[in-house]
Order: C-alpha cells, then sequence, then structure tokens
C-alpha cells in the first residue's frame, strides 16, 4: 500500500458535526412550538454523544496529528468558491425569514389590499424579464471567458450591468414615487411597511451586485480574465442569479397574490 | 458545462413561465389554488435558476447541500411560524 493510499484510508467524512448541530437545531425549535421535538432533538443529540464516545476519539487525537486530520469536505472546491456558497446560505436565511415574516403577517392579519389595484402588474412583469434576460446575460459571459472569448465576457457583462441598472431605475425612478403619489407608502401600516422594506432590500442586493459587475467590467476591459483565470465572474455571478432568485418570489407575493 | 443553447433555452422557459403566472392571476376560480399554482411556477423558476445558471445540476452534492440546507431552516421556519398560527386562531 502506497503513503497516498494509506493516508486515504486513514482521513474520512463525518457526519458527527452535522448530527450535533441537527439535534440541537431540533432541541430549541421543539422548546419553542412542539415539546416532543424537543426530547426528539435531545434523543439525537445524546446518541451522538454517545457515538463519539464509541469511536474513541480521545485516542484518534492521541495519534499523529497528520495521519488523523479529517478529510474538509470542500476541498474540491476554490475557497472563494465555498465562501460564496456559505455567503448566499446565510442570504437564503435572512430573504427566506422576511417572507415566511411577510407570509404570517399578512395571513394573520385584517384586510390587506388587493395587489393589482396598489401594484402595476405590466411593469413587475416587464421586471421580472429583465432580471431574468440580466441573469441569461452573466452566464453567457461566463460560458464566453472559459471558451476563452474575452469579446463574449465583455458583452456579457456589460449587458447585464445595464439591464441591471435599467430594473433598479424602474423599481427606484418610477415605481417608488408613483406609488407614494398615490398615498402607499413606508408608513401607510403593514402593506406599505412589508413591501418597501422587502423590496428594497432587494434594490440593495441590486445595487451591490452592479457594483460587483462594475469592477468585473473593469477588470475585463484591462484584461484580467482568462479561459484558467475567471473564479471571480463564476462567485459574482452566483450571487447575481440569486438575486435574481429572491424576485422570483418578491414578484409573485406582492403583484400577483 | 452546457452550452449556450440551453442557457437560452432555459431563459425562455422562465419568461413563459413569468407570462404563465400573470395568466394564471386572472383565471377564475378558488383563490387558495390560484395562489397555490403561482407559487409552484414561482419555486420551478427558482429551482431552475439555481439548477441550470448557478450550475447546480453539474455540481456535486457537498456544494447542493449547502443551499438545501439553508432552504430546509426556511422551511422548519415556516412551519413553526404556521403552527405558531393556527395557535393563536
Amino acid at each position: 500500500m502506497t503513503a497516498a493510499e494509506e493516508h486515504s484510508q486513514e482521513t474520512k467524512s463525518s457526519f458527527t458535526p452535522f448530527l450535533i448541530a441537527a439535534g440541537l437545531a431540533l432541541f430549541m425549535l421543539g422548546l419553542l412550538v412542539f415539546f416532543p421535538l424537543a426530547i426528539f432533538g435531545l434523543i439525537i443529540f445524546a446518541l451522538t454523544l454517545l457515538k463519539v464516545y464509541k469511536d474513541n476519539v480521545e485516542e484518534k487525537f492521541s495519534e499523529n496529528k497528520e495521519s488523523l486530520e479529517q478529510k474538509w469536505p470542500l476541498e474540491a472546491m476554490s475557497k472563494e468558491k465555498a465562501g460564496t456558497w456559505i455567503f448566499l446560505m446565510s442570504e437564503i436565511l435572512v430573504f427566506g425569514s422576511l417572507i415566511v415574516a411577510y407570509v404570517f403577517v399578512r395571513i394573520s392579519s385584517g384586510p390587506w389590499p388587493v395587489a393589482t389595484e396598489v401594484h402595476n402588474v405590466t411593469i413587475g412583469m416587464a421586471n421580472t424579464i429583465i432580471l431574468l434576460t440580466s441573469s441569461l446575460f452573466m452566464v453567457v459571459a461566463l460560458h464566453s471567458i472559459r471558451t476563452g472569448n474575452t469579446t463574449g465576457l465583455k458583452i456579457g457583462l456589460g449587458s447585464a450591468f445595464a439591464l441591471g441598472f435599467v430594473f433598479l431605475e424602474i423599481k427606484l425612478g418610477f415605481e417608488w414615487p408613483e406609488l407614494a403619489r398615490n398615498g402607499f407608502t413606508i408608513s401607510n401600516g403593514l402593506p406599505g411597511s412589508t413591501y418597501y422594506i422587502l423590496t428594497g432590500l432587494h434594490a440593495a442586493h441590486v445595487a451591490a451586485g452592479l457594483a460587483a459587475i462594475g469592477y468585473l467590467m473593469i477588470r475585463a476591459f484591462k484584461g484580467g480574465f482568462s479561459s484558467t483565470s475567471h473564479s471571480s465572474v463564476e462567485n459574482i455571478g452566483l450571487y447575481w442569479h440569486f438575486v435574481d432568485i429572491v424576485w422570483m418570489f418578491l414578484f409573485p407575493l406582492f403583484y400577483l397574490i | 458545462m452546457p452550452g449556450l443553447k440551453l442557457y437560452v433555452g432555459i431563459w425562455l422557459g422562465l419568461v413563459t413561465a413569468t407570462i404563465l403566472e400573470v395568466v394564471t392571476r386572472s383565471l377564475s376560480g378558488t383563490i387558495s389554488v390560484i395562489v397555490l399554482a403561482i407559487m409552484v411556477i414561482a419555486c420551478a423558476k427558482a429551482i431552475t435558476i439555481a439548477m441550470y445558471y448557478q450550475h447546480l445540476r453539474y455540481e456535486g452534492i457537498k456544494v447542493a447541500a449547502m443551499p438545501i440546507a439553508a432552504v430546509v431552516g426556511v422551511i422548519l421556519l415556516a412551519v413553526s411560524a404556521a403552527m405558531v398560527g393556527m395557535n393563536m386562531m
């Protein structure tokens, strides 16, 4: 057996941290909403600790540190990409929590203004298609640079930026002032405050995305990307598509339902 | 790595789904069924973008597990909110 094979046998992935975290999460959730769930979580937590004890980790850790090093589960991925996905996880939780809160408030509140009477569906649909097209150009930019086509990269990034800017201009420069003129403001009760908080936070994310794409454009025009070096195009693209995904939920929630 | 034709095809599908959402809103029928249909289309669009534009379909399970874990967290939050809501009624 070669040294590499020996090392590969000694290193392994472990589900133990995940099980401990899941057990504790279920325990805390159960305390809040359903007590038997807390007991179930506690059982998972206790059984996992028992498994750790049985595995005799103490003895393992007393051996040569190098041979005991656990395999990093994301080692096939660059640190930047892993970081981007972990950042997106936190973003999913932020927007997910706000959307759940909005649905909760809306269901548990009294009468709510009819969406189609307050918001312009045509503008909402146009903005959705604009953002989808911007996402398409972002992925075209990535595809281009992967094949070494720097002109395609510049066109893709430029188009994605322009469409993102148009989305923001329609939202902040036209739609919000129009709503305010019609008396639908952030201080107009729950319908107004939930709408402006969620779409405002989304607009802030679009603005941040535009700044990031602007940076990519500057680098692209300076010849900073090649078919082998373009990780920031991919990572900022992941973020831009996430912003698109969030809008896929905000559009029906505010404009259609 | 998929080709440009697939990306454009996905975009066409997403635009069609958006128009379908608006059309569904104008249909006559039980409001809960219409809301459910619109949200199913929205979820399908979000999953399509994640699978094909964010390339989760071509990444390993270890990458896909990260957004899935966050979505599971949001679903747990939604379930707990629904249970609190039912207790309030």
